[in-house]
């Protein structure tokens, strides 16, 4: 039961990650928007609650950072995609043959490595971008970690390594990982603030929630998000070779996505806003699951070790 | 993962074993005949003489802390023992349902007159419960049956239904009410002993699947019932929190019920990707997108799996887990059913040939996503707990 225990030491991590983001990250999440980027004590923080972290610990801490503001994360963190590669350096799944280009990274700190996973492969090559050509990049979202694409014509190739069978779906699966924690805390917070206000909001002489057709599919949602969330725990603890990672992964960015729908949908026209972060939760989902290869290159490495995990406890 | 030590780990060995040589053959021919095992049938026998299916829930190496292994162990037991027949794992001899409802509520006394005869292991003893009425389903804050207290008896007039093993078993407890317009606060349990006059069995249901457990339907015609069977005595329905108790019983069972279906699923599961190692293509588009199909089941089967054991872990810590239990209770069942309906989207017309079984896990699983409290009232609990809903919303 390691994924449901949490020890008092990442209980104590998710305290005072909560605490941070409150203090911190929500009053600022727009100007963060802005000005594509977080300053330099936020990231310094949000690097010590890193520091040592065990992959429990890492996306409990990613998912509570998440729910205040997600938009820097991947800036923040930038080697944390690719920790299974065991070096630093941002992760790129293209989606076939020799990428000629990374459409989206985030755009500081500067990224001077690439680690290139083959989608459904084994190869890992890592490519030198120091000198690399970089276009800034105003994407769907997480504009406060800034977002460039990086030219690779002429990039020298520092290391090409073939792992072990199944070492590519592993590191894509930790990439995954990452990435699906962010989403349950953008879930999460999508939920709170349409609970929220549809608890308020009156429609027909009653809240917006309380009108059964809305009352039931929240209640659905929150039942997702919680399954969402034990899947990532679970997925953490986990050796399979990022078969619960990535199946964790799919599981969170579509419930990410329908969640932040509804948080747009229950709040009618005040969603469409940017007034509300409603919005901003709609298209960080999105974009999560379009990253290190996207919904279809964690569809195919699911599909490629799903026989060869036992269903059985 | 979760980590199973090594007695959960021989538990669930043992029903599998069983349900191989027992369960699954029993499921089947009950299927092909429309009829639950017979009660005198040896498994039944050979599992009241252990006290269920598996020997010993804690091993006799093991200290009393692995007690709180207990729920676990019993999710873990429900699981597999769907795996190769919900149903007729469902007509194991035991007090079942009306056996949890005893030992939240019961006196000392009623306690021992109950529950010892399941110590005689001459023949197997069931035990049921009847809150379900013809017009009471979901809301069962409107059931009928009337309980009315005469000198030293209370009288039981009223129908129920959806009632499992209560034609086998050696008593049934009868949720009835002294005031139907008092709503729960008039709700009384009592112990009907099988033979008591009025107590009248009149129908055994035909249903679409999970055929392997009877499923009665009585009538209680001027039942006289002794005032020491009121379960938990006068006192214990003086508040409200004598009915909440019993409720809370459904705390455990809903997430039992739940992974049931988790079985169920892991059963089609299989079925479906045998039928890809042996019947597809070795490769090409159509393996694949049976694949992708095959780990998205997988998706959803892992995910209940661990709402429910979620649910289970935080009642063994001591902590309140009604909403969690109202989770699994949920997420699992539609999940499940679909699960099914993809095994079968990927075995095409071989999944509907009843020598396959998938049709069966098909027609069986259904069940879950109403018994035990509706999708739409776990929904309304959700509501309730997350966002207050009022009651009459």
């Amino acid at each position: 039961m390691d994924a449901f225990a949490l020890t008092p030491e990442i209980l104590g991590l998710q305290d005072a990650a909560a605490r941070f983001g409150h203090e911190r990250l929500a009053p600022s999440v727009r100007d963060h928007e802005r000005v594509r980027s977080w300053p330099p004590d936020v990231v310094d923080v949000v690097h010590d609650f890193s520091s040592g972290a065990d992959p429990l610990a890492k996306v409990v801490l990613l998912e509570t950072l998440a729910m205040y503001d997600a938009g820097g994360l991947f800036a923040a963190d930038i080697d944390g995609p690719a920790a299974a590669t065991g070096g630093p350096g941002w992760l790129f799944v293209p989606p076939a043959g020799a990428p000629r280009r990374v459409e989206w990274a985030p755009g500081w700190p500067a990224i001077a490595r690439v680690w290139v996973s083959d989608g459904g492969g084994d190869e890992l090559s890592l490519i030198d971008t120091s000198a690399a050509s970089t276009t800034e990049v105003d994407a769907l979202a997480f504009h406060a970690s800034g977002g460039i694409a990086i030219d690779l014509d002429g990039c020298p190739v520092l290391e090409e390594r073939t792992l072990p069978v199944g070492g590519g779906a592993a590191v894509r699966g930790w990439a995954r990982l990452w990435c699906a924690a962010v989403a349950v805390g953008v879930a999460q917070s999508a939920f709170d603030a349409t609970v929220a206000y549809t608890t308020e909001r009156m429609v027909f002489g009653k809240p917006v929630a309380y009108h059964q057709g809305n009352a039931f599919a929240l209640a659905g949602l929150a039942t997702d998000i919680h399954g969402a969330r034990l899947a990532v725990r679970d997925a953490a603890t986990a050796d399979d070779g990022g078969f619960s990672a990535t199946q964790a992964f799919l599981t969170a960015v579509d419930t990410a996505v329908a969640v932040t729908d509804a948080g747009i949908q229950l709040l009618g026209g005040h969603g469409f806003l940017v007034d509300h972060l409603a919005e901003k939760r709609f298209r960080e989902a999105r974009m999560l699951g379009l990253l290190f290869g996207g919904r279809d290159s964690a569809e195919a490495d699911a599909a490629a070790l799903v026989l060869d995990v036992p269903t059985s406890l | 993962m979760i980590p199973l030590d090594r007695r959960s780990r021989e538990v669930v060995e043992e029903v599998r074993a069983l349900g191989q040589e027992y369960m699954r053959p029993m499921g089947l021919e009950a299927d092909r005949s429309a009829m639950p095992p017979p009660a005198d049938h040896p498994f039944y026998l050979l599992c009241s003489r252990q006290s269920g299916l598996v020997s010993a829930q804690v091993g006799a190496d093991e200290d009393p802390q692995s007690l709180a292994w207990r729920p676990l162990r019993a999710l873990l037991i429900n699981e597999e023992s769907a795996y190769w027949d919900r149903g007729v794992a469902l007509s194991l001899p035991g007090p079942g349902l009306g056996g949890a409802a005893l030992r939240s509520t019961a006196t000392p006394e009623q306690h021992d007159r109950f529950l010892q005869p399941f110590a005689d292991h001459s023949r197997a003893h069931w035990g049921a419960m009847a809150m379900t009425e013809p017009g009471a389903g979901s809301d069962v804050a409107r059931i009928q049956t009337r309980a009315t207290k005469d000198g030293d008896e209370w009288i039981l007039t009223g129908a129920k239904m959806f009632c499992s093993n209560a034609a086998r078993a050696d008593w049934v407890v009868v949720w009835a009410t002294v005031d139907a317009s008092r709503g729960r606060e008039g709700h009384r349990a009592f112990v009907v002993e099988q033979g008591t006059p009025g107590f009248e069995i009149i129908k055994i249901e035909h249903k679409m699947g999970s055929r392997g457990y009877e499923t009665a339907s009585f009538v209680l015609d001027h039942v006289r019932v002794p005032a020491e069977n009121l379960l938990g005595g006068e006192e214990f329905y003086q508040s409200r929190k004598g009915f909440k108790g019993a409720m809370n019983t459904f705390n455990i069972t809903r997430p039992i019920h739940a992974v049931q279906g988790v079985g169920m699923g892991r059963a089609a599961y299989d079925l479906a990707a045998a039928f890809v190692r042996d019947e597809y293509p070795a490769q090409g588009r159509r393996r694949q997108r049976a694949l992708e199909r095959l780990a998205e089941i997988r998706r959803g089967l892992q995910t209940a799996r661990l709402i429910c054991l979620h649910a289970v872990w935080l009642a063994r810590e001591g902590r309140d887990n009604a909403l969690e239990a109202s989770y699994a209770k949920l997420y699992a069942p539609p999940v499940v059913v679909r699960a099914v309906s993809t095994a079968l989207d990927i075995m095409g017309e071989a999944g509907v040939r009843n020598d396959r079984m998938l049709e069966k896990l098909y027609r069986d699983v259904k069940i879950l996503d109403i018994g035990e409290g509706t999708q739409q009232v776990q929904r309304l609990v959700v509501s309730r707990r997350l966002f207050n809903l009022p009651r009459d919303a």
